[in-house]
């Protein structure tokens, strides 16, 4: 009994720590991807690495659409003061 | 706001905070249960046993759940950024740290104290807390997503550690993964994690009406909303949601540990038992995102409760039906519902008791509910070693199921929670 009490890895916070499981896993991504591993590594380590570097791409496309509509905004409220300043 | 405006309007910045928390839930998560792939290449090195290891992530796990309600406090009282950034420096050094194991001890403290003292500064019970001020309207789904995370990371990580130890060794492994951890998720935290929308100038789900004194009300206070978490023991709600909680620990635990030994017993190969258990795992990813979805529409109580009678059925399936039907019956149901109980219960916590003391008392719940994990694993061993079955324990899990949900279902929402309140109903529930 003691040995299966790592197994229960942190119910609801990440599961799937069973050793059968994970040579299941193994073997799957063996099959589908040939037995390199650096192929299913690079496949998994560009997921994890794409998750914030599109958050941050899409941050980013945002502020410059907000700096946009920010330019755009102010401009008639520069030209009245042109205006303002030229009338005396 | 016309449609047009709308759609040019900004992403609401408490879906980057959002994203923040996925990706922090995916790699600690991912990390802690990449354990699993160290057992073999520790036992081979250095000779130690099974037992020796899953003492080292036995305490891990009770020390997650002991300081969970400690480092609710801090993020309650001082700033829940600075303690989730804190826990992740800490967190991200120690599983690097692991790399230089060379001794029991070093192992036992690292990873059962260390690491997850760390993880309870970043845990879903943290963030979560985070989100509910970010999100009202949407508060469950944006829970659900942020639990789904969790789940992903596991799925993501663990054959990601499993290949890169394969390729290299156990060694760069957890080094990489320490790497991933201070590297990828520290800079979302400090770029996109806000303790408050108002710190920001906004408002919560993004709205952009002026708050008047009549939607301010409206908005914020249920009538047994606490300012310290110690109240809200006075309330039925929290005895409620914790017992119901404690009762999910109790069967999520069970199932975690012994559910590949019982699919083996019952006459499945290895290779399918684990195939099973882990198209469980998968499910609970669609059962956390349609837990959060629906929350949001039918509310949060009925809903958890189906969640927990969902999982009573399941368990009558597999003791029913004997073999490889009742195994995959359970599985599918079982999925479903695994970690939909979550984003449900803190939303409706969130509800009912505010959000001032919100990590501390979604902490002591997340405490009752990792006692019953723990009680629950060393009972269904106990009872498996002294009666040769897993009936026992299974029947006695499954059962609880039941009053469990009668908890979450009496839970009076409608009165207390806070979605459900006008100033109207809030003045003459207060006055009860």
């Amino acid at each position: 009994m003691p040995a299966s009490v790592f197994s229960f890895i942190l119910a609801h916070q990440g599961d799937a720590a069973d050793p059968e499981l994970l040579r299941w896993i193994k073997v799957q991504l063996d099959h589908i991807f040939g037995s390199g591993p650096w192929a299913v590594i690079a496949i998994m380590g560009f997921i994890i690495l794409a998750i914030p570097i599109f958050v941050g791409a899409v941050y980013l496309m945002q502020a410059n659409r907000r700096t946009a509509a920010d330019t755009i905004d102010s401009e008639p409220i520069q030209q009245d003061g042109q205006e303002q300043e030229r009338v005396p | 706001m016309s449609s047009t405006e709308k759609a040019k309007a900004p992403l609401y910045f408490g879906w980057y905070v959002c994203a923040a928390t996925v990706f922090i839930a995916f790699v600690t998560t991912g990390a802690r249960s990449s354990f699993g792939i160290f057992i073999i290449p520790l036992e081979e090195e250095f000779g130690w046993s099974r037992f020796m290891l899953s003492s080292a992530v036995g305490t891990g796990f009770l020390v997650n759940g002991l300081t969970q309600p400690f480092v609710g406090r801090l993020f309650d009282q001082f700033s829940g950024r600075t303690v989730i950034m804190v826990g992740l420096i800490i967190a991200g050094l120690a599983t690097a740290s692991l790399s230089l194991t060379f001794n029991y001890l070093f192992l036992f403290f690292v990873f059962g104290i260390l690491l997850s003292t760390a993880m309870s500064g970043a845990s879903v019970t943290n963030t979560m807390a985070l989100l509910a001020k970010w999100f009202h309207r949407r508060r469950s789904t944006v829970l659900g997503i942020n639990v789904a995370g969790a789940s992903l990371g596991g799925l993501t990580l663990v054959p990601f550690g499993m290949f890169l130890l394969q390729a290299t060794s156990w060694r760069v492994t957890w080094a990489a993964l320490g790497l991933i951890i201070l590297a990828l998720a520290l800079p979302m935290v400090y770029f996109f994690i806000r303790n408050d929308p108002a710190d920001m100038g906004l408002q919560p789900d993004g709205d952009t009406e002026e708050p008047t004194p009549a939607n301010k009300l409206e908005r914020k206070r249920g009538p047994i909303e606490v300012e310290k978490w110690s109240e809200s023991f006075r309330s039925w709600p929290m005895w409620q949601i914790s017992a119901a909680y404690t009762v999910c620990g109790i069967t999520t635990g069970m199932i975690a540990a012994h559910f590949v030994p019982y699919a083996i017993g019952e006459g499945l190969s290895g290779t399918l038992a684990a195939l099973a258990f882990g198209v469980m795992m998968a499910l609970n990813v669609v059962g956390g995102l349609g837990a959060g979805f629906l929350g949001d529409r039918f509310g949060r109580k009925n809903l958890l409760a189906a969640v927990y009678v969902l999982r009573g059925i399941a368990f009558i399936f597999l003791l029913l039906f004997p073999g490889a039907t009742g195994v995959w019956i359970f599985a599918l149901l079982a999925g479903f519902s695994w970690i939909a109980s979550v984003p449900l219960t803190t939303s409706l916590t969130a509800d009912v008791y505010g959000l001032r003391a919100l990590a501390t008392i979604s902490g002591i719940s997340f405490l009752c509910h990792q006692v019953g994990s723990f009680v629950s694993i060393l009972a269904a061993g106990l009872l498996f070693d002294i009666t040769g079955s897993y009936a026992l324990p299974f029947a006695i899990g499954g059962a609880l199921l039941f009053p469990a949900a009668i908890a979450a279902f009496s839970v009076r929402e409608r009165k207390y929670s806070a979605r459900y309140q006008t100033p109207l109903s809030t003045a003459a529930a207060a006055g009860d």
